[in-house]
């Protein structure tokens, strides 16, 4: 069915998924996707964020079960219930996180859990682990000291042991092509440890299959033999990467139409004419190895989006505004005033607020109630003779419940009980009673069904005609350009280019994503 | 291509690993080095040594004589039992802080049921099963406690020490129970060439455990779940199963402990079990055993209790006040887990 760089037409298909369909409250993940690995062949699966690819490898790993399709490893179809059970069967995968304990040594971690090999009466024969570890370990070229505890490797070493445990488990249960899942490993090696990669990637392939993500189209080109390209959960193409081009990718990853009033365009705030004062002025801040020093401003009401792939150095930019991060050197000014680095409590005091990614841990305190969370920044308004009034502090709380329409049975509801939309709207809510004048919104709709997205984006524009200055990271390029008046784009740490979004005339995501990738 | 081998071996040549069986052309010296290095316990020798030269020249000598350190050797021996018992908990990334209701309960028990002045009842040598039981089934119930109602250790294991201890003082009505004749009167009190049996004893429960955590599936499991209990489970570790195996072995050290201080003291009250738990916490963090998990093992935990043992030993022969005694101690733990414990783990210091 497909060619291979190789040439060989009629290869063995390892594994199948077909018409897979995953759905989560309020999103379907992923909607009648199909994957064919064949035997010793390297697939490259791109996608935006948010496409399905992490759904689609957890299903392949057995972490999530499929709601429909069918799954079939050699022919034979199977119903994997963990991750476990997938390596008995052959299929592993190297997470970007990594998944080795810190504290064991490269030997240890090899062998975790399938030692039951080198067991004689009970004990472990170190003689045979280390004969082991070393065969195991030259096929990925890691000549580091067995002993040295894994935290004390670099990511690249880390990235092999994880390779060369897979393929000794795979050895152990006597899978004759296992199928290998790499999470973007490229993104914390250097150039030379990708060209080591990617060598020994190709020599894996005479004994395994890889599934290969990355954003990096470039090497995805000139490393697979195939590309996958998902969109909105749903395969767009599956091709032979020998006459792939870059921008074709670009174009199946990103092109589609999408509506002006989502986003709700028409409101938008005009371009703030330049010369007017800025909300906020960041010059020449920066921080080795995440940022090179970056300026820019952004005015009243304006809507600032920064778009780059992870470890283009836009996270710690926001939380070097936001206090978060102590940024090396550069100014934070605020509304005329510097704000002292590093501090999150002064950024808050000047007026600078931040939405988190990860609003569970940062953004709220899930045990308190809604009310709580929602006063947390005006106490001192709320107070009557010195002392916090409750009447005070509840009349507070229901005004913006009602304001963001927060669906919530009431204000002592926990905020641990409230669904993933309605607990930001509580995060943007808290923001919008302190008055704020800048904000960082990080992913301000992860994780969030249709309908709260909206309501976001409401609010989001009300903040902009209210005059607060936002910079914004979105999940998809589209959300970005939908969203924003102007768009700074940034690579590996630097400013590469600015583009100006005026609402109804907004450059389409394929134009913008060359310069992304 | 050609590049990429050859950028290959350039690693090959930097990479060569140091500890990867020790180069045989290597002095003994460097050898020695390396291997401390590796061991883990090279900060608690020279800690040792330390203490050491500062109260010989302290005492004129006396401190390094053969009777003191028989006495250091003796009194070492309870602490180093109780602390490699506790230790396996805190590698676990826990703590178990009911060695002292452990040990009361315990004595009380060895008290009422060996040949005692209080009772008619004998059980003769049949007292080390059942301490080692009673031990066991106390650190079975923490563990199930911790693991089952995800209670953690911390408040699991200080209510079982109130619960026991409450338990020992009804149980002997808050009598003292003089022992009489116990069969193993003359192994704990005995010594073999001037060292006691109790050190001999604590020796080979060091070996045993130490043997244990570095050469089988349980001592790697043991540790994987210190370095990450999610990372761990998901490799296949049953986290669980082994938390509670080593808050059982835990119990059942302690309850060794209790056997041996009842018969070395002929008497058997639940007081006994105080003052343990202290010591017994200062040695692991002495020892080099983090707090965070997953670093240390049975060595660092006697090597602690040998050093505290020596540094309170000392501290009397040079005259200091037993008040700014206790002192010292607290600031000894407070340095050494200063030292040890890994901050980056913890994400809020409660």
């Amino acid at each position: 069915m497909q060619e291979t760089k190789s040439g060989s037409p009629t290869k063995e298909l390892v594994l199948e998924l077909r018409r897979i369909t995953k759905s989560y409250p309020g999103v379907i993940a992923l909607d009648g996707v199909n994957l064919a690995i064949y035997g010793n062949e390297i697939v490259g699966l791109v996608g935006e964020n948010g496409a399905g690819k992490s759904t689609l490898m957890k299903i392949l790993i057995g972490n999530v079960q499929p709601d429909q399709g069918s799954y079939q490893i050699h022919g034979q179809a199977v119903r994997l219930t963990d991750p476990a059970h997938a390596i008995h069967l052959g299929v592993g995968m190297v997470f970007q996180e990594g998944s080795l304990i810190p504290n064991l040594s490269i030997m240890e971690n090899l062998f975790l859990c399938h030692e039951t090999e080198f067991e004689r009466f009970g004990v472990l024969s170190r003689k045979a682990m280390r004969e082991a570890a070393r065969t195991a370990l030259t096929t990925v070229k890691v000549l580091e000291d067995l002993d040295t505890p894994v935290a004390d490797t670099s990511p690249a070493v880390r990235q092999m042991v994880e390779i060369a445990r897979l393929l000794w488990l795979s050895r152990l249960y006597r899978q004759k092509n296992p199928v290998l899942i790499l999470d973007e490993p490229t993104t914390v090696l250097t150039e030379q440890e990708r060209e080591t990669l990617f060598s020994i990637l190709h020599e894996i392939t005479k004994q395994a299959s890889i599934i290969l993500i990355s954003h990096r189209l470039q090497e995805i080109v000139e490393n697979s033999d195939r590309i996958v390209v998902l969109k909105d959960g749903k395969n767009v193409t599956d091709f032979s990467s020998e006459n792939a081009s870059i921008p074709e990718i670009e174009h199946l990853m990103v092109g589609h139409t999408f509506s002006a009033d989502r986003y709700r365009e028409n409101e938008q705030v005009e371009q703030v004419e330049p010369g007017q004062e800025a909300v906020i002025k960041v010059e020449n801040l920066s921080k080795k190895q995440k940022f090179e020093p970056i300026s820019f401003t952004v005015g009243a009401g304006e809507i600032l989006s920064l778009v780059g792939l992870v470890g283009s150095g836009k996270e710690a930019l926001c939380r070097c505004i936001s206090g978060l991060e102590k940024p090396d050197s550069g100014s934070v000014t605020v509304g005329g005033k510097r704000v002292t680095a590093g501090s999150p409590s002064e950024a808050v005091r000047s007026g600078v607020g931040h939405v988190p990614v990860d609003r569970r841990n940062e953004g709220l305190a899930l045990g308190m109630t809604v009310a709580d969370n929602l006063n947390l920044l005006v106490l001192d308004r709320l107070k009557t003779a010195r002392l916090m009034s409750p009447i005070r502090e509840k009349r507070n709380a229901l005004d913006w419940i009602q304001e963001c329409r927060i669906k919530t049975p009431s204000p002592s509801t926990l905020c641990a009980n409230l669904s993933g939309g309605n607990q930001q709207k509580v995060v943007i809510a808290k923001w919008l009673t302190s008055q704020v004048s800048f904000l960082v919104l990080d992913h301000p709709t992860r994780g969030v069904d249709v309908g709260a997205k909206e309501e976001i984006y409401r609010l989001i524009r009300k903040l902009a005609s209210d005059g607060v200055g936002m910079i914004v990271m979105c999940d998809t390029l589209e959300e970005d350009i939908g969203l924003c008046s102007r768009m700074l784009i940034m690579k590996d740490g630097r400013l590469v280019r600015e583009i100006d979004c005026p609402p109804f005339r907004k450059p389409s995501p394929s134009e913008i994503i060359g310069s992304i990738v | 291509m050609e590049k990429k081998s050859a950028s290959i071996m350039q690693k090959e040549a930097t990479l060569k690993s140091p500890g990867d069986g020790p180069s045989r052309l290597a002095p003994p010296l460097k050898q020695l080095q390396q291997w401390l290095r590796a061991s883990g316990i090279s900060g608690q020798l020279l800690c040792l040594v330390l203490v050491a030269v500062v109260f010989t020249a302290g005492t004129q000598g006396k401190f390094l004589s053969w009777a003191n350190i028989q006495v250091i050797l003796n009194l070492a021996a309870i602490p180093a039992i109780i602390a490699i018992g506790l230790h396996q908990v805190v590698v676990l990334g826990g703590i178990d802080l009911s060695a002292e209701g452990v040990v009361a309960l315990c004595v009380v028990v060895v008290g009422l049921l060996a040949h005692n002045q209080f009772n008619s009842n004998n059980v003769g040598i049949w007292i080390v099963p059942i301490t080692l039981a009673l031990g066991g089934a106390t650190g079975l119930v923490n563990g199930l406690l911790n693991t089952k109602l995800r209670i953690p250790s911390f408040i699991t294991t200080l209510g079982m020490s109130w619960v026991l201890w409450g338990l020992a003082v009804f149980v002997s009505k808050g009598q003292t129970i003089p022992l009489v004749d116990n069969p193993l009167s003359g192994l704990i009190n005995g010594s073999i060439f001037g060292i006691p049996n109790l050190a001999l004893v604590a020796l080979a429960l060091l070996i045993a455990v130490q043997l244990a955590q570095d050469r089988t599936r349980f001592g790697r499991y043991l540790y994987a779940i210190g370095g990450d209990e999610v990372l761990s489970g998901q490799a296949g570790v049953k986290v669980d199963r082994i938390k509670i195996i080593v808050f059982t072995i835990a119990g059942m050290f302690y309850g060794l402990s209790a056997l041996f201080l009842a018969v070395k003291l002929n008497s058997a009250q639940a007081i006994t079990g105080n003052n343990l738990l202290f010591p017994a916490i200062t040695a692991v963090a002495v020892g080099g055993v983090a707090l965070t998990g997953g670093i240390g093992g049975a060595k660092n935990a006697a090597l602690g209790a040998l050093i505290v043992t020596a540094l309170n030993d000392g501290l009397i022969l040079v005259d200091v006040n037993p008040y700014a005694q206790e002192a010292v101690n607290g600031v000894v733990l407070v340095i050494a887990v200063a030292l040890t414990i890994d901050r980056k783990k913890l994400g809020f210091i409660k």
